[in-house]
């Protein structure tokens, strides 16, 4: 052990200091804050780009945004929310905690990690660059074609957007094969796959859905790409192309990617929910299974994107069983997280609040998503703001509530001190009335009939106060992530508290120094249990003795 | 079960103030959107069940549960069980076939019926951003105002011209996509007279928000009026100004307009030929009176960004088209 931290060590002792050895990193926890800084300030854009859109948004007949930029930030506000925010924050808590949490010194292709990140913000930019040179992307994040033809979109927007996102998607799959390998080959002695904590076997579901989905994506825009510059016509239907067939590839990964999105959060939900309750993770094995079961039915219910494409009956009839499906391993996650909080010693951190947050509002994205799976019921609601505000509890309430779960649960391990907890609860609580603010009323926007993806509307037709009133939520919501930089930035200035173990946790990343050393753990741990810590600090009730 | 049946719906028709301004299919005028509405609401009592019990479960355990000061005995260590998990699974997956049965149902319910010769057919063309009414059977093409007759049966066609639409009238039927290359089928009845608000529901381009619809239920009597009415052929132009914009329209509008009220051709702009019978104009956006169309005839382009209509029209030829186009009715 000691010579493999020589040799790290060595390696190490050329790099220089400073803002260089950031560029250079190939450290893992290093390409991990990268990510993660990186996709904050991505946020923040993204976070601009929904208050104008509420701004545009809060009266009838408003004259904010004209209508190009209204489409132009709209579709911003997406790609960069799913592609430049959510994925990359996954991707930095992995990089960061993976390897911590399976006992490595690093990821597997260290070199092909930094590939990965530094493909990942090129990708980004340039895809921001286009605001530069003559326009932004103006058709939606799912750049429907036709409308994505040359004839219908002539500026360079939308080959910005093409470009872009084959370089995040090259990205994505560089990174997840990482994690694969990673997660696959340089486990701890002991630490068999049905002891891998929750995180790592959700970020290895969401490799394998990117490694698969993502070929889907790459086909499509690159076909997109050769019908505007070649002049071919793969969805030109004048010359015998097809509309939907752009419909079919992008959804067959559009959909596993609403997975790639959740499964992370739900994988740092599964590991901050136990940790506060004191208690082992209610039905390990049906939570895993799920994670698992929710991947494969991730790739048979694409099509309920497109029930009012006038697709056949029978067909229709598929894609709704699958969808209602699906809800059944969600539903084993949501109980599991109920009966792991049960009979419990809870501690409301701020990383407690926001998962317990992320369990009552990803409730009720699961259950409007019913309505939304209902192919009658979809006529209605498809296109509306009831999906806006279904897709809305998912990654919001969801995705982004987990991450922000993370963000106070980890922060400690990386930087040695804790975010505050005062703050903390302020920007809590804030988000979540914030949220619901903007959230909910969309619901019955979406059931009075306003369609999404219009930059005006007419007055009485009932949709004025609900629109104002998502507005002032969104401004909620805007104060509630002030408080978090506050915190953030009055954190780091603290003195350094350098607890090893802050939260008394059960995995293997709080078995190292904050923030642990290049070389991660001074002696590779070895594992009995799920919870290795656990056995360590209770070894009358150690899980091993219950598992074995 | 059977009063949370009726008044689930009901709050929720509180909350929905203004409900019966909006164009919300949970204020039907059709068979087929009562149908949906009915299964949305059974859906929602069914969720809400879920959602009470859940978010019951989730505050009485946070506030049992809580981590007391000075405790610090350790909670009993439950790993799972066994005969649980296996019922929470199992229930979801019995719910699961509960929906599928109901989604089965409606559509059967809201399916088309047979055609029969008293069906009204159309021909619904979209366009960036209006709509295009073809009225097969009867010879007449009309935009973005729809006249349907109350109870008829009315089949239609669904056909784009440039992007994917989707036709969708809320409170008279769910909506179908409207798909170039591909020609979808619809139906829709209605119930009641009176006027429907109506929208693209995919998002088209540029003016998607200014892409409406409005659908005029009338009685028979009525429709079959203002079906006569739009069957006549143009009125000829009787002042020098008539006459002059008369010209104007058949020389710079024509390319682009027709004025035959029984045109085949799918032209680029709406049929003129009875404009002023219709109420709004610019893709249902705007009243069609004579102030809003000078304003229109003078540039379009504020009132609606990169529509196709580009036009330089000097004053006086402004005076002598819109004393043709108001002979138009």
């Amino acid at each position: 052990m000691t010579a493999q931290t020589d040799i790290v060590v060595k390696r190490r002792a050329p790099v220089v200091g400073g803002l260089i050895s950031w560029l250079l990193t190939v450290d893992h926890k290093r390409i991990g804050i990268l990510y993660l800084l990186s996709a904050s300030l991505f946020f923040l854009v993204g976070g601009l780009e929904a208050l104008l859109i509420r701004i545009q948004l809060a009266r009838p007949e408003n004259t904010f945004l004209s209508p190009d930029t209204y489409n132009q930030v709209f579709t911003m506000h997406g790609t960069t929310m799913i592609f430049l925010v959510v994925m990359p924050l996954a991707a930095g808590f992995g990089n960061y905690m993976v390897p911590l949490m399976i006992g490595a010194r690093d990821m597997a292709f260290p070199k092909l990690n930094a590939l990965s990140f530094w493909t990942f913000l090129f990708g980004g930019l340039f895809m921001y660059s286009s605001f530069v040179f003559g326009g932004a992307p103006n058709f939606g994040w799912f750049s429907y074609a036709p409308g994505t033809e040359k004839l219908y979109s002539p500026t360079h927007g939308m080959d910005f957007w093409i470009l872009g996102i084959l370089m995040l998607g090259l990205a994505t799959t560089i990174g997840s094969l990482n994690f694969i390998v990673t997660i696959i080959q340089l486990r701890a002695p002991g630490l068999s796959l049905t002891r891998l904590p929750l995180f790592v076997w959700t970020m290895t579901v969401t490799s394998f859905l990117a490694v698969f989905s993502l070929p889907s994506l790459t086909t499509a825009v690159l076909l997109l790409f050769l019908d505007r510059q070649l002049g071919a016509h793969f969805y030109n239907v004048v010359q015998g192309g097809s509309a939907l067939l752009w419909q079919h590839l992008f959804w067959f990964f559009g959909h596993p990617e609403v997975y790639i999105l959740i499964l992370p959060a739900m994988g740092i939900v599964s590991e901050v929910i136990p940790v506060f309750s004191g208690k082992p993770l209610f039905g390990y094995p049906a939570v895993v299974f799920s994670a698992i079961a929710i991947g494969f039915l991730g790739f048979t219910v694409w099509a309920h994107h497109m029930f009012a494409t006038g697709m056949p009956s029978t067909t229709l009839l598929f894609f709704a069983a699958d969808s209602f499906l699906i809800g059944v391993p969600t539903g084993v996650k949501i109980f599991a997280w109920l009966a792991t909080m049960w009979k419990g010693k809870l501690r409301f951190a701020t990383p407690m609040l926001f998962a317990i947050g992320f369990v009552a509002m990803f409730l009720i994205g699961g259950l409007d998503g019913i309505h939304l799976a209902v192919v009658p019921v979809d006529w209605q609601l498809t296109d509306t703001y009831y999906v806006v505000s279904h897709l809305h509890y998912v990654l919001f309430g969801g995705a982004l509530f987990g991450i922000f779960s993370g963000v106070y649960y980890w922060f400690p391990k990386m930087t040695g001190r804790r975010l505050q907890e005062g703050l903390g609860k302020w920007h809590f609580w804030l988000m979540f009335i914030g949220m619901n603010l903007v959230f909910m009323p969309m619901h019955i926007l979406g059931l009075q009939g306003m369609p999404r993806r219009i930059y005006t509307y007419g007055a009485g037709r009932g949709w004025e106060v609900w629109n104002f009133v998502e507005t002032i939520g969104a401004f909620i919501i805007a104060t509630s992530i002030m408080i978090f930089i506050v915190n953030f930035f009055a954190s780091l200035r603290m003195a350094a508290t350098n607890e090893e173990d802050p939260w008394d946790g059960f995995t293997l990343e709080w078995k190292t120094a904050s923030p642990p050393p290049v070389y991660n753990f001074a002696e590779i741990p070895s594992v009995r249990s799920r919870r290795p810590l656990w056995d360590e600090k209770h070894p009358e009730l150690a899980d091993w003795r219950v598992e074995e | 079960m059977r009063i949370l049946h009726k008044c689930a719906p009901f709050a929720l028709g509180i909350i929905l103030s203004g409900c019966g301004t909006s164009p919300s299919f949970l204020n039907p005028a059709s068979s087929i959107a009562e149908h949906e509405a009915k299964l949305y609401n059974n859906i929602l009592i069914m969720a809400l069940v879920v959602f009470v019990f859940v978010e019951i479960c989730l505050i009485w355990v946070l506030i049992r549960d809580r981590k007391l000061k000075g405790d610090d005995t350790l909670p009993q260590q439950i790993y799972g069980n066994t005969k649980l998990e296996i019922t929470w699974t199992a229930i979801p997956v019995l719910v699961a076939v509960v929906l599928f049965a109901m989604t089965v149902q409606t559509m059967k319910s809201v399916a088309a019926p047979a055609a029969s010769a008293t069906d009204i057919n159309l021909h619904v063309i979209g366009h960036r951003w209006w709509w295009e009414f073809d009225y097969t059977d009867l010879r007449i093409k009309t935009a973005n105002e729809l006249h349907i007759p109350v109870g008829a049966t009315v089949q239609i066609t669904l056909d784009s011209v440039d992007v994917i639409h989707s036709f969708w009238v809320p409170q008279l039927s769910g909506k179908t996509d409207v798909v170039p290359g591909q020609t979808n089928r619809m139906w829709l009845t209605a119930d009641q007279t009176g006027n429907f608000f109506g929208q693209c529901a995919e998002f088209c381009g540029t003016e998607h928000a200014m892409m409406r619809i409005n659908v005029v239920v009338d009685s028979q009597d009525r429709f079959d009026a203002w079906v006569a009415n739009q069957q006549k052929p143009v009125p000829q132009p009787q002042t020098e100004d008539e006459q002059a914009g008369y010209k104007l329209v058949s020389t710079l509008c024509a390319s682009c307009h027709s004025l035959n009220p029984g045109e085949t051709e799918t032209k680029v702009g709406p049929n003129i030929a009875h404009l002023f019978s219709r109420s709004t104009f610019a893709g249902a956006t705007y009243d069609l009176n004579e102030e809003n169309l000078r304003s229109w005839l003078h540039d379009t382009q504020p009132m609606k960004p990169e529509n196709d209509m580009n036009l330089k029209l000097t004053p006086q030829e402004i005076d002598e088209l819109v004393a043709y186009l108001l002979l138009l009715k």
